[in-house]
């Protein structure tokens, strides 16, 4: 999954909710919706290890990787009541 | 059945209602309002009031492409605390907020605040009591507050708007609690608004808007239909996000003030459409550079809207010099099929 910085949090609550709550979210600094594609192709680049990571990974060592992150995005207390609990 | 069921028990009536309301909040199913318990039986009411089969697909619901049934709406009008014979209201809602036109899935997504306006035209207003007149935006009637609640946890439930999941909106709003109110077309002097859409008087409707904000203009008492206009137009700024139109909800007092001074709904669309405007550097200038771009400014002034039409007019509330402008457009309109 590709997200900004600001809405990572909300793509791994998203992801829960689908069953995934330790998909590999690539992200790159919020806002840009105002790059142009010439400023877009450096994010995309400096994300594609990422992206691969998330093509190739075992799922056990990704669920290693990111299982306190993925508790700590997904339902923070007090503040999301409708995730899936991890 | 084809929804799951669970089971509670409790030693009083008093503490099931309260297990059943802190279990649904706990699960997400709620505005964070208590709701009353969806049983089987009053499922198989509601649906039998709706006139529909329970299967029966009356849209799906984005983010989540959830699908909202019959039965299924059935459930989150119980929770809400309509009443069954609020079920076809509820079912013209969904088809118009269905509808692929409407932009349902950035409603649901964004960090916007925005949210369904609801606007109910025709006989089923007096015969469910759905609120046109004073106090119309609530609180204390019920069908208003319920029929826009159920809605909200229909948005929630089925469409996937999770508060700080699917749905990402930065404040939240008031006004998702329940934003609905009938037409006052006792006290309309034009054709009701339903009319102007190409349906008839006796037809009972329901339109659903895309709307950002609420905004209640006081002022313009025993003047002009002029100054009555230019009140309300300076109230109404070009805004951020609100690039689709307009809704005046017009006191009755004033309605009746500009039509006797022979103005028409389209002279008030028009003359609005031509008093809403501030000059270009009153704002930020990518804001009026994107303004111009899409047909809404000129060189020196932007515009609240890009022509008349996208002014929508109806009259509500009750008496008194007020009037209420919402930031609202893309109407749906669909008819209630009451049962």
């Amino acid at each position: 999954m590709i997200a900004t910085d600001t809405f990572s949090h909300f793509a791994r609550r998203m992801a829960s909710t689908q069953g995934f709550p330790y998909v590999i979210i690539a992200e790159t600094p919020n806002p840009i919706r105002q790059l142009e594609p010439e400023a877009l192709r450096p994010r995309a680049e400096a994300m594609i290890g990422t992206v691969i990571d998330g093509l190739t990974l075992p799922p056990v060592e990704i669920k290693h990787r990111l299982k306190d992150v993925a508790r700590q995005q997904i339902r923070p207390q007090g503040v999301v009541r409708s995730s899936v609990p991890v | 059945m084809t929804q799951a069921q669970m089971q509670l028990e409790a030693g009083s009536v008093a503490q099931l209602l309260t297990r059943a309301y802190e279990h649904a909040y706990e699960a997400g199913w709620t505005d964070g309002l208590p709701i009353i318990p969806a049983t089987p039986d009053a499922v198989q009411q509601f649906i039998a009031a709706s006139g529909c089969p329970a299967d029966k697909l009356v849209g799906i619901l984005p983010s989540r492409k959830g699908r909202a049934t019959v039965e299924v709406i059935a459930v989150n009008a119980i929770m809400a605390g309509c009443r069954p014979e609020y079920m076809p209201v509820l079912i013209a809602a969904v088809e118009g907020l269905s509808d692929p036109t409407y932009p349902l899935e950035l409603m649901q997504v964004t960090t916007n605040p925005m949210t369904p306006f609801l606007l109910v035209n025709g006989p089923v207003r007096n015969k469910l009591e759905i609120n046109y007149g004073t106090g119309c935006l609530g609180p204390g009637w019920r069908a208003n507050a319920t029929i826009g609640r159920a809605i909200r946890l229909i948005l929630i439930n089925v469409g996937g708007a999770l508060p700080g999941v699917y749905s990402k909106v930065a404040f939240g709003s008031p006004l998702r609690y329940s934003y609905i109110c009938g037409e006052n077309e006792e006290e309309n002097p034009w054709t009701p608004f339903h009319v102007d859409r190409g349906f008839r008087r006796e037809d009972s409707t329901v339109t659903v808007f895309k709307a950002s904000n609420f905004c209640n203009i006081s002022g313009g008492e025993g003047v002009g239909p002029d100054e009555i206009l230019r009140q309300i137009a300076t109230n109404m700024p070009p805004m951020y996000g609100g690039g689709d139109g307009a809704l005046l909800l017009l006191g009755v007092n004033h309605a009746h003030s500009l039509y006797e001074a022979g103005l028409t709904k389209r002279d008030v669309q028009q003359r609005l459409w031509e008093l809403a405007r501030l000059p270009a550097d009153h704002f930020a200038e990518t804001f009026a550079t994107t303004e111009r771009a899409v047909g809404r400014g000129d060189a020196k002034t932007v515009w609240r809207a890009h022509s008349p039409d996208e002014i929508y007019v109806a009259v509500a509330g009750g008496p008194g010099p007020q009037n209420v402008y919402i930031g609202a457009g893309m109407p749906q309109t669909r008819v209630i099929r009451t049962v």
